[in-house]
């Protein structure tokens, strides 16, 4: 049974006017809301400049506040903006990897992962409230939700054994320098001009698309070491010999070898061509999860309401709740360690020998540090699901769990008998998640559904690389794994959203959400746009400055949204030219290198225009008062909860 | 020959916890069953059906042997042989 817009009959009230920065945040935020079925409106309540506030009610609960803020320290009310954060979170660095300096990534990114972190948080808060816990307020930092994004990253920069670092031979030399950029990496690009992704997840047909293409096998496997390692470090460095034998091919050429190699190819879309698929406008007007309640005989309220017992004060919104969490790489990793950190127990399931990337370097007290980020608060039980006896343990674990939450590949849940109405039999009650690669956990649903569902493929085919492109900071994408850590969160907010859905309407439900429902949600505005339907919000027109400036040490980014701001950096830089003369930019140029990045990061704080040293060596960020609260130092850096709550 | 095998954390508890270990073998399928002579139970981590595992890949001097000879890559004298695990996002 379809129950989309699970949240009907709840209200998020919210200021009627927004501050320019908070603008992106707010559109994703009420757009999201709006497709929940929850009810939006205006209150006089949520206004001021130094927090965007929400007041979020159901029909079972009091108003609780989401609140949400630019930085974690909340007496820093350093002005931002969406590129400003990025570059202050380190995202601008590592997306800028291949390119060899910091780029933008051309998308509204922290700002979509603030304002679905925040939901979720208003949303766990009721839940909370609704279990007992005397919770009134949510706390979301558009600079926690930055840092969330890079914690793999961060975790990479500073493990205790052999980090990760961008800048080679930086220290003693007991680091393991990055790959520098090159222009071979992918997307590649044919001869007619196409410019596509290759994916595959095994050696076999990397292998044979190389010798299919003339390649030698050695220059074919040292491409195949950085093409896998691409999804940890951002870069991939591959051999030149790869992108030149491409480049001697038409498009429709190269995809014939792919079919007959088993390669998996997608042209890097634009927003346009995603909006003609059959698909997309149904995504996009349901949001990024798709619910589904299969429980026909609900319990009396309240049955769902107290796992394990009543809540102390001290404990968390979710603390009490079982997850059951079969998932490996990012995405569904990542939807357990938010559950776990909003109070979850999750239990997770590795196969017997515990998951391989336990051992990706660099490794941390024996673990792989990446692997820790995602996975450091659950507990682990080693099953083989393809055993009959595995899938009898597994079926036990369902039965007195909360929520169940796999990453299969489409089709597999149906094969092992393990799929929502399986599960469902045996737990009426359960939360029945599905975090795919496509839109669907059905095999052959869409003709995606044949690539393999993987933040690049996704990219490209969802218009996100192109519009990546469209910004000019990329030829098609981001080695960055954009949709990886937005699905992660879009995941766990659905399984959230379905847990508030039945703590108060007491039924089990299935969440499906994706890679690519992640996609729609992160250009959401722009799907708006292309359907002709009114903006949720107030639209912010396009910066007047919003530029990387190299000064005597490091960088800095700066945007001035309005001309106010312009004359007041002229100002902080003493220039006197005319802002409209075609010489000030040249000034700007000329004058940033006279300070540091650090000086003129003080100076503008203090004039009040929008700015931030960008972050390029991610092992400096725990060093930094305004990004401490939101670390903590270790064998590797861990990056906090992005919620608080009161 | 002889020839070292560093071993990953994962494999560890079926080597006495060593990082490093010193085999001979004329192929990395010799070097995995002589080393599987001493720390039964690593060979089936690594290998099935004549492969190497999907989700485990085998170097000898940063070269993958699936791009090799495989199993059968000859060894001299001095090689390293690593085993990392896979990586993949989605």
């Amino acid at each position: 049974m379809s129950m989309n817009q699970p949240l009907t009959g709840c209200v998020m009230k919210g200021p009627k006017s927004i501050t320019l920065d908070f603008a992106p945040i707010a559109a994703s935020f009420l757009y999201q809301s709006a497709a929940l079925g929850i009810q939006t409106s205006a209150n006089e309540n949520c206004a001021g400049d130094e927090a965007l506030c929400f007041e979020f009610e159901t029909p079972r609960t009091a108003p609780v506040i989401c609140q949400i803020t630019r930085w974690e320290d909340p007496s820093r009310q350093t002005p931002v903006s969406e590129n400003i954060m990025q570059a202050a979170c380190g995202l601008m660095s590592v997306h800028g990897r291949t390119h060899r300096q910091p780029k933008p990534l051309g998308l509204n990114y922290v700002s979509t992962l603030t304002a679905a972190l925040a939901l979720q948080g208003s949303i766990a808060a009721s839940i909370g409230r609704l279990r007992g816990l005397p919770v009134s307020s949510s706390t979301v930092s558009m600079a926690a939700a930055g840092l969330l994004s890079m914690s793999q990253y961060i975790a990479g920069a500073t493990a205790s054994e052999f980090p990760e670092t961008a800048k080679a031979a930086k220290t003693t030399g007991a680091t393991c320098p990055l790959p520098g950029s090159f222009s071979a990496c992918p997307p590649f690009v044919s001869l007619d001009g196409v410019i596509f992704e290759l994916e595959t997840l095994d050696a076999g047909p990397w292998q044979k698309f190389w010798g299919e293409l003339g390649v030698s096998s050695a220059a074919a496997g040292k491409g195949w070491r950085a093409f896998l390692l691409r999804y940890a470090r951002a870069a991939a460095p591959l051999p030149d010999e790869l992108p030149l034998a491409i480049s001697k091919l038409t498009y429709h050429r190269i995809s014939q070898i792919c079919a007959k190699t088993g390669m998996a190819i997608c042209p890097v879309r634009s927003i346009d061509d995603r909006a003609q698929d059959d698909d997309a406008r149904q995504l996009w007007q349901q949001g990024p999860w798709s619910f589904s309640s299969f429980s026909s005989e609900p319990k009396p309220n309240g049955e769902y309401l107290r796992a394990g017992g009543a809540l102390p004060g001290e404990d968390l919104p979710l603390s009490g709740f079982t997850v059951i969490e079969s998932c490996r790489r990012i995405q569904g990793p990542l939807a357990g360690h938010l559950l776990a950190l909003l109070g979850a127990t999750v239990i997770r399931i590795e196969p017997p020998g515990g998951d391989p990337l336990r051992g990706m370097p660099p490794m941390a007290e024996g673990c792989s540090a990446r692997f820790q980020a995602l996975n450091r608060l659950k507990t682990v039980r080693e099953i083989d699901i393809k055993s009959a006896a595995g899938k009898t343990e597994i079926r036990e674990l369902a039965q007195h769990a909360d929520v169940f939450l796999h990453n299969w590949a489409p089709g597999k849940a149906v094969l092992l008998n393990l799929d929502h109405g399986d599960l469902a039999a045996l737990n009426p009650s359960l939360v029945y998640a599905y975090a795919g690669g496509w839109a669907t956990d059905c095999a052959e649903h869409v003709s995606s559904n044949s690539m393999p569902g993987t933040d690049f493929m996704a990219q490209a085919y969802s218009g996100v690389a192109g519009k990546v492109a469209g910004a000019g900071s990329s030829r098609g994408g981001s080695l960055f794994t954009v949709l990886d850590v937005l699905g992660g969160v879009v995941a766990a907010q659905g399984i959230t959203i379905a847990l508030l859905n039945r703590c108060m309407n007491n039924a089990g439900a299935k969440v499906t959400s994706s890679l690519m429902s992640a996609a729609t949600l992160l250009c959401a505005e722009d799907f708006r746009d292309i359907y002709s339907l009114p903006a949720s919000g107030s639209k912010p027109s396009a910066s007047i400055i919003n530029e990387v400036y190299a000064t005597k040490q490091g960088r800095i980014a700066v945007e001035c949204p309005d001309m106010d701001t312009v004359l007041r950096l002229a100002e902080a830089l003493d220039i006197t030219a005319g802002i409209e003369n075609k010489g000030f930019q040249r000034c700007l140029s000329e004058v940033f290198p006279l300070r540091t990045a650090d000086e003129w990061a003080e100076l503008f704080q203090q004039a009040g225009v929008p700015s931030a040293v960008v972050i390029e060596d991610l092992a400096e960020m725990q060093a930094l008062a305004y990004l401490q609260p939101g670390l903590t130092p270790g064998s590797y850096t861990q990056v906090n909860s992005p919620w608080r709550f009161k | 020959m002889p020839i070292t095998i560093s071993i990953p954390t994962i494999l560890r508890p079926l080597t006495d916890n060593q990082k490093r270990i010193e085999v001979d073998g004329s192929s990395v399928l010799d070097a995995i069953e002589r080393m599987e002579q001493r720390y039964p139970g690593v060979k089936e981590r690594l290998v099935t059906g004549g492969q190497t595992h999907r989700f485990i890949n085998i170097y000898v001097n940063d070269n993958d042997i699936r791009f090799s000879e495989g199993l059968s890559t000859r060894l001299t004298d001095g090689d390293l042989l690593t085993i990392l695990p896979a990586v993949a996002g989605g």
